[in-house]
């Protein structure tokens, strides 16, 4: 059963949005998130929501596979609306308990922040739907390239991110192998509260972690063997290449963004959105 | 040239022993005075049982360890000139005994570009020997799976395709099929044998399996750091009782027909495969 988890997200289908270089996608991400906290309007999310939505149908996702990322963080949505509906103050008291009130101020400003972040959410997983983890690793490792000079090790953190990767299905497999070990010798880790559950993971762990440091022992050694010695002088099979489609990725993101901005002052001159 | 030459080979390392009067450090050595000569394009068999040194040894080949006295050439290079390491494990390969431990990437060619990409080979060079060496160890069609989905054998085969791609003159293969079922075995000793017949490549293959030593052109056995035997398969493996008081086992076979012979039926000593043994019962039996 350990075996269903998946790593990463990445949804294999062909589309323009899959074949984009892994570099612009993440450029083009990072803007999006920017745009959404410029826009503070109805009209602005509508529109927001609108081209979103365009987006994902060019990259033939499911919209059920976005909506899966949602479920994992519906509690810090409710949560985030809480806390905005009670703690926002200003504009007229609709209802008052000693000294919990909700005002217009307070619905509006819950509204957004959950627009706001199911916004976020969708628009940065579908980063992650569309780009294999390999891709993504070499466009951050690329991106963090001009960082190098200020001491980030961009070529240590994409080759650290490839290893995790890399092991997960391994680590995953021990574990499930150490768990029915376990069993078979009368372990328990389905009932008892929640501390006695956690404390019967010990025995898991404590085996785990041995393995997980001799398998690094010896694949240090085995990539020694096999000549790394860091990103000096290092080359690469696969180079990064933009094509036409990131061109017009790029013009068409530098449109949406004067969109957002236009959006924020339209909606602050007109106040259509009450 | 040699591919490998050894000359007093010793390596020694500190252990920290607990005792009830604290720790006390001991001088260990793994190898004593090993001598050995290498021929370019030979299929080499190191046998020893565990602890005997032969890991170090191969570790040596590799410059990963590097001799405490004498002196190892690989292909004419000292292991201890640290300028010339890069080029030794570009001459001499490894393949280690955990087919996991060794895979670094999540795609299969991914993985068997990291070697290449470490030596600083142009982007489409590195595609040409990627395929080429996928193509030797017939595993072409899984070039964009993930190793994890991989049986033992077949990452075992794609370890040495990762080897093969940096255009080695040598692998050492340090116990590559300890850890594999009966199948992945036969894959990797096959695709070992065929590398050494078809690219001439030398081998140098680690075990402690004696039907895979068989196959060898010529058997060291390592015991306790020393290097105690060497000869053929045939004149190793004739020699019964020498080998079990290194505590190694000869094949089924060959234990047979000496057991055979004690009772005095006169079979050869040197039989080492079935079909060797029928022939000589066959043999025997038409002789009385």
């Amino acid at each position: 059963m350990i075996r269903d988890i998946t790593i990463g997200q990445y949804y294999p289908v062909s589309s323009p949005i899959h074949r984009m270089d892994a570099r612009v996608k993440i450029i083009i991400t990072f803007l999006y998130i920017i745009s959404l906290f410029i826009v503070d309007n109805i009209m602005g999310y509508v529109v927001v929501t609108a081209i979103l939505g365009a987006v994902i149908y060019v990259s033939k996702v499911p919209a059920k596979f976005m909506l899966r990322g949602l479920k994992s963080i519906l509690i810090i949505i409710l949560f985030t609306a809480v806390i905005n509906l009670f703690l926002t103050q200003g504009g007229e008291v609709l209802w008052q308990w000693k000294f919990l009130k909700i005002t217009t101020a307070g619905i509006y400003m819950a509204a957004r922040m959950c627009i706001r972040l199911v916004l976020l959410i969708v628009g940065s997983s579908l980063l992650t739907l569309t780009t294999t983890p390999i891709q993504l690793t070499d466009g951050i490792e690329y991106l963090l390239r001009p960082f190098k000079k200020i001491g980030v090790p961009a070529h240590e953190i994409a080759m650290m991110m490839t290893i995790a990767l890399r092991f997960i299905p391994t680590l995953l497999d021990e574990t499930d192998k150490i768990m029915k070990a376990q069993q078979a010798r009368g372990a328990d880790f389905d009932t008892g509260n929640l501390l006695q559950r956690a404390k019967s993971l010990i025995p898991i762990l404590v085996p785990l972690f041995i393995s997980a440091f001799r398998r690094a022992d010896e694949l240090a050694m085995a990539m020694e063997a096999r000549c790394y010695h860091g990103d000096e002088n290092r080359t690469r099979m696969n180079v990064m290449k933009m094509h036409s489609g990131d061109y017009k990725a790029v013009v068409l993101t530098a449109v949406y963004f004067c969109l957002t901005i236009g959006l924020r002052f339209l909606g602050n001159t007109v106040h259509f959105w009450i | 040239m040699k591919m490998v030459k050894a000359e007093g080979l010793t390596y020694e390392y500190v252990r920290v022993l607990e005792t009830d009067h604290g720790t006390r450090e001991e001088k260990v050595a793994a190898l004593k005075q090993v001598d050995i000569e290498i021929e370019k394009g030979d299929f080499v068999a190191v046998l020893g049982h565990n602890g005997s040194g032969k890991s170090t040894f191969a570790k040596h080949i590799n410059a990963l360890l590097q001799p405490t006295g004498g002196t190892l050439w690989v292909k004419g290079m000292d292991t201890k000139d640290d300028e010339l390491t890069w080029d030794i494990r570009q001459t001499a390969g490894m393949i280690f005994q955990n087919p996991d431990n060794q895979l670094v990437a999540t795609v299969v060619e991914e993985d068997i570009a990291f070697g290449p990409e470490n030596m600083g080979i142009e982007p489409q060079e590195i595609r040409k020997r990627v395929d080429e060496a996928l193509e030797t160890v017939h595993m072409s069609e899984y070039a964009s799976y993930t190793p994890s989905k991989l049986s033992g054998g077949q990452k075992q085969r794609i370890a040495i395709a990762g080897v093969l791609a940096m255009r080695p003159d040598c692998i050492i293969l340090d116990e590559p099929t300890a850890m594999l079922d009966p199948v992945g075995r036969r894959e990797v000793m096959e695709t070992i044998e065929r590398l050494n017949h078809e690219e001439g490549i030398t081998m140098i293959l680690i075990t402690h399996y004696m039907d895979e030593a068989v196959r060898a052109d010529k058997v060291y056995v390592i015991d306790d750091g020393e290097m105690v035997m060497q000869g053929t398969p045939k004149e190793i493996f004739s020699q019964v009782e020498e080998l079990q008081k290194y505590g190694l086992d000869v094949p089924q076979v060959t234990e047979v027909s000496y057991l055979l012979r004690k009772e005095g039926i006169d079979l050869p000593a040197d039989i080492l495969t079935v079909e060797e043994m029928v022939g000589a019962i066959c043999q025997f039996k038409s002789t009385t």
